[in-house]
């Protein structure tokens, strides 16, 4: 087998504060081979976007975070990168779409401007006609009828779901071999979000693009990934294909978090304990060929 | 752009605003044109007028030595736009580029940035003003940089307000992600969206620098005679009052009117952008 797109070894993070040390992440492992998508579900707070800003290396910019472990990348070892190289990577070989696709978009650009700025990280030579002729195909490919419209647009003039289209379009528009989806869509409602996953999940099977896919919601986890990795206060508690740990969900914290999923014929929120003894439990690893038979 | 001037036009505020800001640009560009007597701003004596109440000759009167006061106003503007123009073109850009880097870069940068700004901002504005001018020459050029000193700090506060907000939109990070460098996302992706605060403050800056630089030349620290300015003809004709009047009171109202020009622009333009964010 080829190197995995992305590879994280006991990840740890803390951060120093007046207070003293305090650990966040206690030692992650993780690992995505291409077009994989592998989840990473949690409640808030568990530890789910540290671990994305630690892989574009955004977090290490802050001076008081502690990070260790070893994060590797299309095999080459991330950490010996230096922040140059690493900027590099963003954009390129690795990008990111957010919560709120609105907020991501800086309000004074048209769309065209922006994306002509994506699309010169690769090709700085590349010209304004050209630029736009292959910002409007990508649109397209995002099912956005009237790309001209879109680009001359601002981004405060459209909705929502359209601007997730455009962030979804501008992130593979490079052709990463790395997406990392942190709680896309989170901020529209659940229609449009369920849409432009969708499309998502179509554009990264055709680039053969790794995806990383941060989310609480578990309804759509369950439809898009492959792999799921339950973190749960910084450490990985359950790891396996979606259908394995969907349909034998062996730490107690994964079966609070499914049983926490609203169903129509009700019955409340089940809880877990903040100081469970359970928690202790070793970390559920389920065979990688029993997912992936069903 | 022209839907802010649609806006700026509709309102008789503003538009009373905009109209002598007009005036008092074109009469300080074509002063040779207008000015009935354009020689006087020089030291030219003509002792057969002087000291004259305003006439049909001398509309607003003449000066102690006989100088139309009309024409020596007109030219007066021009040196304080001059001013105003210069003294902005040399501390927005000052005081910008320190809020931007102060607000986005953070940490180090930050402190010693800003804790310069507030050393200058400490000093009363008019005493750093009138200190640097007892040590340097009472010239115009001196009278710009001293104003620029006392100028610059402001912006720099200004912008490192909206840049330390900004820095937490979404946007930022974003180009964060793609891997904008540094430079790209201050320059780029923060200022564009500081740039309506600047330039409502510019506007209303412009009132401002003219009452301070008018207010050095009051002081006989400004420019010097026999070029015109507003400041030291009011200084000139105070010792004259009640008597004659003209010589104080045209050029306090010409002030008054540029000044009143620029703020009513600005305070539309501060309303407008305000709406829109």
């Amino acid at each position: 087998m080829s190197d995995p797109v992305l590879d994280i070894r006991e990840l740890t993070l803390g951060f120093r504060g007046y207070t003293g040390y305090t650990e966040v992440l206690h030692g992650i492992s993780l690992s995505i081979q291409a077009g994989q998508r592998v989840a990473l579900v949690g409640e808030s707070g568990s530890g789910k976007s540290v671990t994305a800003r630690i892989v574009l290396g955004l977090l290490q910019e802050t001076r008081t975070a502690r990070i260790k472990g070893e994060l590797s990348f299309m095999g080459q070892d991330l950490n010996t990168l230096s922040k140059k190289q690493w900027r590099g990577l963003r954009g390129t070989q690795m990008s990111m779409i957010f919560q709120d696709p609105t907020s991501a978009l800086n309000p004074v650009f048209t769309i065209a401007n922006q994306f002509i700025e994506v699309l010169r990280r690769v090709d700085p030579e590349l010209s304004r006609d050209a630029a736009l002729q292959r910002a409007g195909l990508l649109l397209e490919s995002v099912s956005i009828g009237d790309p001209g419209r879109v680009l001359n647009a601002y981004p405060f003039q459209m909705s929502g779901g359209m601007n997730q289209r455009i962030v979804i379009a501008m992130a593979l528009a490079n052709s990463p071999s790395l997406l990392i989806a942190d709680e896309p869509g989170t901020a529209l409602d659940v229609t449009v979000q369920a849409q432009t996953l969708e499309l998502m999940r179509g554009m990264v099977a055709d680039k053969n693009t790794a995806v990383l896919f941060i989310s609480h919601n578990l309804g759509v986890v369950r439809e898009f990934a492959d792999q799921v990795s339950v973190i749960y206060r910084g450490r990985i508690v359950e790891q396996g294909a979606t259908a394995t740990v969907f349909g034998n969900p062996g730490h107690p914290y994964t079966r609070a978090l499914m049983a926490a999923v609203p169903r129509i014929t009700g019955g409340g929120i089940p809880d877990i304990p903040d100081n469970s003894d359970t928690f202790l439990q070793p970390a559920v690893i389920h065979d990688a060929s029993e997912g992936a038979a069903t | 752009m022209r839907r802010t001037l649609i806006i700026l036009l509709r309102n008789p505020l503003s538009l009373l605003g905009l109209l002598l800001v007009v005036m008092v640009v074109v009469l300080a560009l074509f002063a040779d044109w207008i000015a009935p007597f354009p020689e006087h701003r020089g030291a030219v004596v003509d002792f057969v007028y002087f000291n004259k109440p305003p006439s049909a000759r001398n509309i607003m009167g003449t000066d102690l030595v006989g100088r139309d006061l009309f024409s020596r106003i007109i030219y007066a503007y021009r040196i304080s736009l001059l001013l105003g123009v210069v003294v902005l073109a040399i501390a927005v850009p000052i005081g910008v580029v320190v809020g931007l880097f102060a607000g986005y870069l953070g940490g180090k940068v930050e402190f010693v940035l800003m804790r310069l700004t507030d050393v200058f901002l400490s000093i009363p504005p008019l005493v750093l003003a009138i200190a640097m001018m007892g040590v340097l020459e009472p010239t115009l050029l001196n009278a710009m940089l001293a104003v620029t000193a006392m100028w610059w700090p402001w912006y720099a506060r200004l912008v490192y307000n909206v840049a330390r907000s900004e820095r937490e939109e979404g946007y930022v990070l974003a180009a964060e992600v793609i891997g904008a460098s540094k430079w790209h996302i201050s320059f780029r992706e923060i200022l564009p969206n500081c740039l309506p605060a600047v330039i409502t403050k510019m506007t209303l800056d412009m009132g401002f620098v003219i009452i301070i630089a008018s207010s050095l030349s009051f002081l006989g620290l400004g420019v010097q005679p026999p070029t015109p300015d507003l400041g030291s003809m009011v200084a000139e004709g105070a010792r004259y009052l009640p008597d004659s009047w003209w010589l104080t009171v045209f050029p306090g109202l010409a002030i008054l009117l540029a000044v009143f020009g620029f703020n009513l622009v600005g305070d539309a333009l501060r309303e407008i952008f305000g709406a829109e964010q």
